[in-house]
């Protein structure tokens, strides 16, 4: 046993990847927090064992990392933003996202050491418990980094280093794992989900079952530690205890349901409800209930979708535009707050948006357009006041130029808009406005 | 992308990600076509309801599996074949998934019976299920799943938006 000597550098490599990841955590927040959300499943990629873990340890903190995690957030407040008049949805969010930061925090560590405490449990044959939770949990989390970086093409010091310190955690696992192996090969290939997205390698080796000489390039090359090391969690823990069979159908059988095993158990965190079901044949029947009510709301919301009356159409263009420039985006909350008190706020409305149908000075919005937004400001008062009061701030200065298109528009309006005495008292403004004018 | 850049302490957080989230793809994909099928004379004329819903489906389920990378998955590679097969020749999809469904129970035959119901069920529902196994499946299901969840969520924001 050589764990004494090799534990204190496997714990100073890992405590360097602590720190570098923390650090890196308070650079890049933003981003960092959503690269990590998706190498954490929680994106894209289900590269989510440590989701997984989380569910099991921190459900809280992934739950404050499902609903406000990152870019997620930011988009669903920019979805939202315009939706609600509430002009403390950005303050609200922002302390979101600090707790998203902390739970991701929380949930990097701790979600690790919750998916491998049995293992380390296994390994305190020899080593004290708390090094080898800590070792085990960065060791969890930095193969899914790995693989999310190698994938992407980003060459960087992290992934030496996680490589590096993987190959001496297999080293010393290798030694360990002549005596526990079998108990820690079940823990060992749940931990193995993770590298979902190398899970490709990883199949491939574990048919030729050859990649012993591997090991021993495993440090030099970052690519080829990231292919070595998962396949070699793979080979290795392939044995039979005693008394199981030891032919290699049945082995590859015994890991096949093992994997099975493993992504029922993924899903079962993903589907809601599905927590209290034991055994698979009831799970997979919620599965296929949850996946089919998934498709009947998508059929149904694209109903919905449809239905809706679509000469607003112009306004979700102006608006998504619009949310894609991130000054505007900036600007939606005193936009919002304006909204809010209605009627003062329909003073800068029509006669803005007036001139901007008529004027033309949008390139998109022809003059018709502008008009037949007007036909539908009834229904849409929320949406085309954002795009005017937009307007507004673009164009205030040549508000005042085009006396006539305002006339003929202040007809218009107070021809189209008796329900509506707000629109009314805006267009008696501009009727005073086109009196001081004239 | 881009995880390592200049020291720089708490900087303000930039408002555009650089990477966006799955949610943001979907939404971005949806929108744009979303808008597409809203404006496009042909179907606001002559077409109905029912006509226009179907073009937004099929808009949410090619933006779905567009925004996970199109071909990266195999459930978004199925259901981006079936998509534009759909949208060349409607009238061969039926008999060839009808084909597909058949072979598949004969094959199938021989395993437990709940297990054999359930996962041939989760196969006709999951996109391109049909040449997988049953660990695969599995897989492809969590991530199809999540990506329909977010889907759904998205176009509830939307809807709930229009709707007032």
């Amino acid at each position: 046993m050589n764990t004494p000597l090799s534990l204190p550098e496997m714990l100073h490599c890992e405590e360097t990847m602590v720190l570098e990841r923390q650090r890196a955590r308070m650079k890049w927040q933003p981003d960092q927090l959503q690269l990590h959300v998706q190498s954490e499943g929680q994106g894209c990629y289900f590269g989510g064992g440590s989701e997984l873990n989380g569910t099991f340890s921190l459900g809280q903190s992934i739950e404050s990392l499902m609903d406000c995690g990152g870019a997620e957030a930011v988009f669903a407040e920019v979805l939202n933003h315009p939706i609600k008049p509430d002009p403390g949805v950005e303050s609200g969010w922002l302390s979101g996202f600090d707790l998203s930061g902390l739970g991701y925090g929380a949930c990097g560590f701790g979600g690790g050491s919750g998916l491998e405490v049995n293992f380390a449990i296994n390994r305190t044959l020899s080593c004290p418990p708390a090094v080898a939770v800590a070792a085990a949990a960065v060791s969890a989390a930095t193969p899914a980094v790995t693989a999310e970086k190698a994938q992407e093409s980003v060459v960087s010091e992290k992934i030496s280093q996680a490589g590096r310190e993987n190959s001496k955690k297999r080293k010393v696992d290798k030694v360990h794992n002549a005596k526990i192996e079998d108990e820690s090969r079940d823990k060992r290939i749940k931990g193995c989900p993770e590298e979902v997205e190398s899970k490709i390698t990883e199949q491939s080796n574990n048919k030729t079952n050859n990649n012993n000489n591997k090991e021993a390039s495993a440090g030099s090359s970052k690519e080829n530690s990231k292919v070595s090391d998962v396949p070699k969690l793979d080979y290795i823990h392939v044995r039979a205890r005693r008394g199981q069979a030891t032919d290699s159908h049945s082995l590859a059988e015994r890991v096949r349901r093992e994997k099975i095993s493993e992504r029922m158990k993924f899903l079962q965190d993903l589907v809601p409800g599905c927590n209290k079901i034991t055994g698979k044949a009831g799970m997979l029947d919620e599965i296929i209930n949850y996946v089919q009510s998934l498709q009947r709301q998508v059929e149904f919301l694209s109903m919905k979708l449809a239905a809706v009356n679509p000469r607003l159409d112009l306004d979700l263009d102006n608006i998504f535009a619009k949310e894609m420039i991130p000054a505007c985006t900036a600007s939606f909350p005193t936009i919002d707050m304006l909204s809010d008190m209605a009627n003062p706020a329909y003073l800068p409305f029509s006669p803005t948006q007036t001139v901007v149908s008529c004027s033309g000075m949008e390139t998109g919005i022809n003059p018709d357009l502008g008009l037949r937004r007007t036909i539908s400001a009834p229904l849409s008062i929320p949406n085309a006041f954002v795009n005017s009061s937009c307007f507004t701030q673009l164009q205030q200065p040549s508000t005042w130029d085009l006396g006539l298109q305002n006339l003929y528009n202040m007809e218009f309006h107070q021809g189209k808009t008796m329900a509506f005495p707000s629109q009314q008292f805006a267009g008696s403004v501009e009727g005073s406005n086109l009196k001081t004018e004239m | 992308m881009a995880p390592e850049d200049p020291v720089t302490v708490s900087p303000p957080p930039p408002p555009p990600p650089p990477t966006p989230s799955l949610k943001t793809k979907i939404a971005r994909r949806f929108v744009k076509s979303l808008a597409e099928v809203w404006t496009s004379r042909k179907l606001a004329t002559e077409g109905g309801v029912r006509k226009r819903a179907r073009r937004i489906k099929i808009a949410a389920y090619s933006s779905m599996a567009r925004a996970v990378g199109g071909s990266r998955r195999a459930w978004s590679r199925a259901l981006l074949a079936k998509l534009q097969g759909r949208a060349k020749r409607r009238c061969h999809l039926r008999s060839q998934r009808c084909l597909g469904l058949k072979r598949k129970r004969a094959g199938s035959r021989n395993m437990v019976r709940n297990e054999v119901s359930g996962s041939d069920k989760l196969r006709r529902l999951v996109p391109g299920g049909k040449a997988m196994d049953l660990c695969n499946l599995l897989e492809e299901t969590s991530h199809f799943v999540q990506c329909l969840a977010t889907q759904v969520k998205v176009m509830q924001s939307i809807a709930d938006r229009y709707s007032v």
